[in-house]
């Protein structure tokens, strides 16, 4: 144990540190506002592009991807520093962080530089097309079926909840190819680009505006997709889906680290929810450490999910009551505006805490990881 | 950083446990004898808090914990014997103030150091029968100043007796059966552990947090050690809480060892004052450095 950090990544930060400094979009070039994950200005389009080209989008992985070949404390520390600084290093992050990063590790070379690295380059956007109707917290229940048809397969069946997929250009999609297996076992995953003929989508809108459309249900009738668009093999869906989930789970705790800090920032009080709140954020960042050291029961990530999104739900209802009348207001701005990150993380006090309900409920829900918990760490019976 | 343990200190941790599974039965004398021959007083911050954490686990009747973090951070060396500290300013609720060798007392002008037999101390009788704890009548004026490694050892020692409790209610819903099923495959109980073993989690991160910013004697010491000390607090309310639920009628009873635990457990959370008083005392610590920068 050391409190001190790793002198290679340290460089590392003051390196990209510079490169932030000199290349960060101003706020006047950034006037156009994101209105989904998967809608990208044109300035965000060039943002992503400039990181990529520099090897600064994501270094850990191979120039060819957008890295440096970077190791895993200076990973850790260019997260790091675009979480302190609040810096959306991709404004599609689903598109870069599970799409394009489960393409490289289960795609074959021609889906990598056909799929993988324009999305990483924000040449086009993805959404992930996970939830159905009957398949939400019990996702291997999914039930939309693809026929595999000579050279390509045949899709019918609905998703939901698929954020952000009418300003997206693919789904990575997970399908019933094989529907007698067990349900774990006949599952694939398919890039269906949203241009393909019987691909209809339907944009919900959130509680919090009617204009705010980040949900959709997406239906898809005798859609006709390649088989090149197959990622990882037949059947073996479930292991993409493992893989998918598990590189945003492993540093999910750091986006939980910036709300908190986001609310020891905007709401100081002296009452004492706000030295448990400051006491959650010391804790998660420890615990997130303890993770990264890769010694630790992979199971564990759930006790930073769980952990990280109840201890922000909790304090951001503290903020608004705190707050009182004024949290009535709605819309309303709450902490200075960030042109480099959402609108939604200094917006209206109820917004904050609605907003953090996804948190909650997206990615597992928080009864979920307790059953995780319960039964991959503490080894009670199903 | 890096907050995982080292090589040494894993094979202390598994050393200590081996140490303590074989003298599980032993008169505390023969325990003092050997943790004294072993080194455990002398460990640094970080090593401290692992021997603790295990004394915490089998809730351990020496007067380890006083002598190592009550004491020696006062006097600024270990007693002749054991040791304890009076520094609350009261001289109230004195661990092992009763059978110490020698007494270190916060005042006014100083630490002074006394021979136990001069030291005026009745022992309190408490919930937990193995603790002592005793009122000092002090011959001089008493200050306040709680030092970092005694908060730190209080919540280690606190979070050690939590993982035993949680270690037996696990055992025991796995095994118990009702309805034709272990009482641990209902989902209602499974969340109940899961919570605690959040809770575990949260205040042992922060335990040995508060040792490392100890050991390195960062500026963030003493913010960490109350950091500790709530989250040790609010840690044995979960588990103290949902661990007696789960156990049912059983552990209510005075043969099951669970109390045991318990009760050591939420002593620690009491002694040097509940989570409440670290949480204010955390706030108080943040509006006096603001105050300073301004």
């Amino acid at each position: 144990m050391k409190l001190g950090n790793d002198p290679e990544a340290e460089k590392f930060r003051a390196e990209f540190g510079a490169f932030l400094d000199e290349h960060l979009p101003l706020a006047a070039q950034a006037t156009e506002r994101p209105r989904s994950s998967s809608h990208m200005p044109e300035w965000t389009r060039r943002w992503q592009r400039t990181l990529f080209d520099a090897g600064w989008l994501l270094p850990g992985n191979p120039p060819e991807y957008g890295g440096r070949n970077a190791t895993l404390p200076q990973v850790l520390a260019h997260t790091e520093e675009l979480s302190r600084r609040r810096i959306y290093h991709s404004f599609n992050p689903q598109g870069v962080g599970i799409i394009a990063a489960s393409i490289l590790t289960f795609g074959t070379e021609e889906q990598k530089k056909k799929w993988a690295v324009p999305l990483l380059r924000a040449e086009m956007t993805a959404s992930l097309g996970m939830s159905e109707p009957g398949a939400g917290s019990d996702l291997a229940g999914l039930r939309t079926r693809a026929v595999l048809d000579g050279d390509h397969f045949t899709v019918n069946g609905q998703k939901v909840w698929t954020s952000c997929a009418h300003d997206a250009d693919v789904l990575l999609t997970f399908v019933r190819t094989d529907p007698d297996a067990p349900k774990h076992k006949g599952i694939s995953v398919l890039l269906i680009p949203t241009s393909l003929e019987g691909v209809v989508r339907r944009p919900v809108p959130c509680m919090t505006d009617p204009a705010d459309t980040d949900f959709n249900e997406v239906f898809f009738t005798d859609v006709r997709v390649p088989t090149e668009n197959l990622v990882g093999e037949l059947h073996k869906g479930w292991t993409v889906a493992h893989g998918s989930l598990g590189h945003e789970r492993t540093m999910l705790w750091i986006s939980y680290a910036e709300r908190l800090e986001d609310l020891v920032r905007d709401a100081p009080s002296d009452a004492e929810w706000y030295a448990t709140l400051q006491t959650d954020l010391q804790a998660l960042r420890l615990l997130g450490y303890q993770q990264l050291s890769g010694t630790r029961n992979p199971a564990e990530v759930s006790v930073l999910k769980l952990f990280g999104s109840e201890a922000v739900q909790r304090a951001s209802w503290h903020a608004m009551v705190e707050a009182g009348e004024a949290s009535l207001l709605h819309p309303a701005r709450t902490a200075p505006y960030n042109h480099m990150a959402l609108e939604v993380f200094t917006s209206s006090w109820f917004e904050r805490y609605a907003r953090t309900f996804p948190g909650t409920i997206a990615g597992g829900t928080s009864e979920v990881h307790r059953n995780i918990i319960a039964e991959r760490i503490l080894g009670l019976p199903r | 950083m890096e907050f995982e343990f080292d090589e040494d200190q894993r094979l202390l941790q598994q050393a200590v446990r081996e140490t303590l599974a074989k003298t599980r039965e032993q008169p505390q004398d023969a325990l003092w004898a050997t943790y004294r021959e072993l080194g455990w007083l002398d460990a640094p911050p970080v090593e401290l808090a692992i021997v603790l954490e295990e004394l915490g686990y089998v809730a351990d009747p020496t007067p380890f914990l006083a002598t190592a973090t009550w004491f020696a951070p006062l006097a600024g060396r270990l007693p002749d014997g054991s040791g304890t500290a009076v520094f609350d300013g009261a001289g109230r609720f004195v661990l092992d103030a009763d059978r110490a060798d020698e007494v270190a007392l916060l005042t006014g002008s100083g630490v002074v150091v006394l021979p136990g037999t001069e030291v005026v101390a009745e022992r309190v009788a408490t919930f937990d029968a193995g603790l002592h704890v005793a009122h000092v009548t002090a011959p001089s004026e008493l200050v306040a100043g709680v030092p970092d490694l005694a908060l730190m050892g209080l919540a280690i020692t606190t979070v050690g007796a939590c993982r035993r409790i949680f270690d037996l209610v696990v055992a025991h819903v796995k095994q118990r059966h009702q309805f034709g099923v272990p009482i641990g495959s209902f989902q209602a109980v499974k969340h109940k552990a899961a919570d605690m073993y959040v809770a575990i989690e949260r205040a042992r991160a922060l335990a040995y947090f508060s040792a490392l910013t100890i050991a390195e004697d960062d500026p963030r010491r003493r913010r960490a050690a109350l950091m500790a000390k709530a989250a040790a607090g609010e840690c044995q309310h979960v588990v103290f809480a949902n661990g007696l639920q789960l156990f049912g009628a059983m552990g209510f009873t005075w043969e099951n060892e669970l109390h045991r635990y318990l009760k050591r457990a939420l002593a620690g959370d009491l002694l040097l004052g509940p989570a409440l008083v670290h949480r204010t005392a955390l706030l108080a610590l943040e509006s006096a450095k603001e105050g300073a920068a301004a």
